[in-house]
């Protein structure tokens, strides 16, 4: 009421002046986060990816037994197999939906420069896909704690890698969100990044696993799916490196291959949005 | 204008003389639905193709090997290649719920239930096509390497005919397969990853787990049964009666020991499994589409 | 024949569709009105099968729609132009609804050309402009020759000529003895092309009637306007003789009770310079802004009526 007794000039003002500003990185990062948060699926999507992690981790936790060689970090991540496809397809779809719903013209219009569009989804899905991460390590933990006080190894942080296997499971985690969220962006269509991630990070290995040998061996070193010797634990790696004909990785050279596609399918993503229409 | 031109007597009448959606039209209209979209076209293309590289290349690595059988490399440029089929069928079988082209379809055909059998058929009758020519595919992979030993492939010999129809029923199953996820999901992106993670990722792991629940081998053990494979554990019996387990079952020849923990099921056997997948599903969707609305 | 009988439709507790009864009948076009939301779609879904109704029946030339043998031939369908998988040519996905009920190719071709498809007929339908998909929903709707058609938003992103095409289409579908329901927001065009028009407002039934008829109950409609250089002598005259008189800007006076004779004659009387002296007539969009505004004004009250 004061305000319309001053006069309508400087109501104009004092409400007109501070939304007249260019759109700048928190900006878009504050718009993207909410992007994220309003579709309920994808909370549905991070919390189902979750219960895959645990349920996988507590399910081969039932058989699992002393004479197996597995140690007690690979009875809690072993959901890993399973629940990165969730995290593939969490960056996959974040990647993708801007383009699949058509709200990407009203993005790329709001922000005509568009490379800022597509750090903020970075980084949202880097956030998102790290809660998801630790969630799941927290669930997998509680899921298999029956299972390590029976038959399956205990959690011993004195063996070696340990702790490195559970940390691994996180950057493991989020490394697949972000290869997802790439490819997403380079391939704008949600079918064929799920696909496509799920050959680079799975099937590959697999079909190159069945046909050992050097050329295949190297192959496989550097495929994403080398990300996943994050997740093991010093024996484990020792096993992996003794028996491959090609390169061996060590402790974070898996991680280095992954990082790597990352960086790369970012930058051809990136490369697309600033030369190319966005449709 | 032929509208203008009838009368309104001749209009009435004509329309309760004209016949309606027999099953032979639905299946001609549906053949020309899948046939007039460019993904089904992409997808066999890259899947024969897949199948025929990897085979060569697989057979080419091992064809150095002291023990090299060309028959054994046969199937291995299915293992990427069984992709192309589960995306054809999660295409075809959601798309028409994805673009909103089933409110067409469902006008047409009020009862429903002709158009999903129409589709399936539809579907079968590509993937068997696309089948023949993956497995021919394969047979042309590994000739290179074959020729290369001086080993002659004689595909009329002892297991390989009955490998080569399981090979292509293995293509028609998993495309009936994804097409039964499509049309009870939907949407395209649940229904290609739960296809993924069926055929893909679920075996994997339950094959893990069946190793570690099996016994480790003792010799002993094999005296009564014979060369039996130990017993069938709860992870095997999972593995075995699993979508994804049953269609890999169908590439495996009948003489091959099944995985730890499984019960021993034939080729044959893991065709039934997977058909009674898909029947399941598809028995599903149409209960739900006569029950419930479409939007 | 379209007969509509006590639909009611629940999307768990929201009602869209709420005993809606009315006829659309053979030789005529109904047009179907009512606001956003009103249950314009959902009832033209349910009278095509897509949904069941929670209660009532629909029924198409006398048959329920799923009981119909060649349901393309009985009535033509346009719901909604994303009726079409964006992959396929006009031209394939005419063929293949044509295919479901044994239609040659020929005919194909010809609705093709009957919409002005012919240009574009091999493009994939996802490149096509909105009016050019319209055009394809409406030569899906023509392609059985149907007795009965159903269009939703026919007009919808069309270009003038476009809109005239039509126009005359749905005049000459109905005088061929066709019924047509087709719903538009356009009410002008509505005005010009229907014969009945059938409005509702949240799922209820507002007004079933001709076209005439529904413009007549305008507040307009009867009134005389008349446009003079001194409105108050010639208002108070007016009044006098028992004519009520509502002012208005610019020297004009909207008259009611007098016709406008009478209100000639009165001017002259009192010696006023008359500018602009007419009939009112109402529109259709007046008739229907109260026709929907009255209706959420009489829910209001009546949910206060029921605390009371």
């Amino acid at each position: 009421m004061t305000a319309v007794a001053q006069g309508p000039v400087s109501e104009r003002t004092a409400h007109g002046s501070p939304a007249r500003t260019a759109p700048t990185g928190f900006r878009v990062l504050r718009a993207e986060w909410t992007k994220l948060t309003s579709v309920r699926s994808n909370a549905w999507l991070a919390l189902g990816t979750v219960a895959v992690a645990a349920a996988t981790a507590f399910g081969l936790g039932m058989f699992v037994g002393p004479e197996d060689g597995r140690s007690g970090s690979w009875v809690v991540t072993s959901g890993f197999v399973l629940a990165q496809v969730g995290f593939l397809v969490l960056g996959g779809l974040l990647g993708t939906s801007d383009y699949v719903t058509g709200t990407a013209r009203s993005t790329f219009t709001t922000v005509p420069r568009r490379l800022p569009v597509l750090a903020a989804q970075v980084q949202v899905t880097l956030v998102a896909a790290l809660t998801t991460a630790l969630a799941a390590l927290g669930a997998s933990y509680l899921a298999t704690a029956g299972a390590r006080a029976g038959d399956a190894p205990a959690l011993d942080l004195a063996v070696p890698g340990t702790s490195r296997a559970l940390l691994g499971f996180v950057l493991a985690s989020v490394a697949v969100s972000l290869l997802g969220v790439g490819l997403g962006a380079l391939l704008r269509h949600p079918a064929a990044t799920i696909v496509g991630g799920v050959v680079l990070i799975l099937l590959g290995d697999q079909l190159l696993a069945a046909n050992p040998g050097r050329v295949t061996d190297t192959i496989r070193a550097f495929l994403p799916s080398s990300g996943s010797r994050l997740v093991e634990d010093d024996a484990a790696l020792a096993a992996l490196d003794a028996a491959t004909l090609g390169p061996r990785l060590g402790e974070w050279g898996g991680g280095a291959v992954v990082l790597a596609w990352v960086v790369v399918v970012l930058a051809a993503a990136a490369h697309r949005l600033a030369r190319h229409d966005v449709r | 204008m032929s509208v203008t031109s009838t009368t309104p007597g001749t209009a009435r009448a004509a329309a309760a003389t004209r016949s309606g959606p027999t099953f032979v039209r639905l299946l001609a209209a549906e053949w020309t639905k899948l046939t007039s979209l460019r993904s089904p076209w992409w997808v066999a293309g890259v899947t024969v193709a897949v199948a025929a590289a990897i085979t060569y290349l697989s057979a080419q690595a091992s064809s150095g090997d002291p023990g090299f059988q060309p028959f054994d490399s046969l199937s291995s440029g299915l293992v990427l290649a069984q992709v192309g089929p589960l995306v054809l069928g999660v295409l075809a079988g959601a798309g028409e719920y994805r673009t909103g082209a089933f409110r067409t379809t469902f006008t047409l055909v009020p009862r429903r239930w002709p158009v999903l059998a129409a589709q399936t058929l539809v579907v079968a009758a590509f993937a068997l096509g696309l089948g023949v020519l993956a497995t021919v595919a394969c047979v042309l992979g590994v000739l290179p390497a074959a020729a290369s030993r001086d080993i002659p492939l004689d595909l009329t010999a002892g297991e390989t005919p009955a490998v080569l129809l399981a090979m292509t029923l293995f293509v028609v199953g998993l495309a009936l397969l994804g097409f039964a996820l499509g049309v009870i999901l939907r949407r395209t992106v649940p229904a290609m990853v739960t296809a993924l993670v069926v055929v893909l990722l679920l075996p994997v792991m339950l094959t893990l787990a069946g190793e570690m629940a099996s016994e480790p081998a003792d010799p002993a053990s094999f005296s009564s049964t014979g060369e039996g494979p130990g017993p069938i554990t709860v992870p095997g019996m999972l593995l075995t009666f699993s979508p994804g387990g049953a269609a890999q079952e169908m590439t495996v020849p009948a003489s091959y020991q099944p995985v730890a923990g499984s019960p021993d099921m034939s080729p044959l056997g893991g065709g039934l499994v997977l058909g009674g997948w898909v029947l399941v599903l598809l028995a599903a969707t149409g209960v739900r589409l006569r029950t419930r609305d479409v939007r | 024949m379209i007969e509509v009988e006590a639909l009611t439709k629940r999307y768990g507790s929201t009602t869209a569709v709420d005993g809606l009864t009315f006829t659309a009948r053979p030789g005529t076009v109904t047009g179907f009105l009512g606001p956003n939301g009103a249950g314009k779609s959902t009832t033209m879904r349910v009278v095509v099968g897509l949904e069941r109704p929670t209660s009532g029946s629909t029924k198409v030339a006398g048959q329920r729609y799923a009981d119909l043998p060649a349901p393309l031939h009985a009535v033509g369908v346009m719901l909604d132009a994303r009726s079409v998988h964006p992959g396929r040519t006009a031209y394939k996905h005419l063929l293949a609804m044509a295919q479901t009920h044994g239609i040659g190719k020929a005919r194909v071709r010809e609705v093709i050309a009957q919409t002005g498809l012919e240009s574009v007929a091999t493009r994939r339908a996802g490149t096509f402009s909105l009016g050019m998909g319209q055009r394809l929903g409406i030569a899906g709707a023509l392609l059985g020759d149907p007795a009965t058609l159903i269009l939703d938003e026919p007009v919808n992103g069309l270009d003038p000529d476009g809109v005239l095409w039509i126009r005359r289409l749905v005049r000459d579908l109905a005088a061929e003895g066709r019924t047509v329901l087709l719903s538009s927001h356009l009410m002008h065009e509505l005005a010009l092309c229907a014969d009945r028009v059938v409005i509702i407002g949240r799922g209820r039934l507002l007004a079933d009637a001709t076209v005439h008829e529904i413009v007549a109950r305008s507040e307009r409609a009867g009134a005389v306007r008349v446009r003079t250089t001194d409105p108050e002598p010639l208002a108070r005259e007016l009044i006098a003789t028992g004519a009520q008189v509502a002012p208005q800007e610019g020297g004009v006076l909207q008259v009611r009770g007098a016709s406008v004779d009478d209100v000639g004659t009165v001017a002259r009387r009192c010696g006023v310079t008359v500018l602009e002296l007419s009939a009112e007539s109402g529109t259709l969009e007046e008739a229907y802004l109260q026709l929907t505004g009255d209706a959420v004004e009489y829910r209001a009250a009546g949910t206060q009526g029921g605390a009371r």
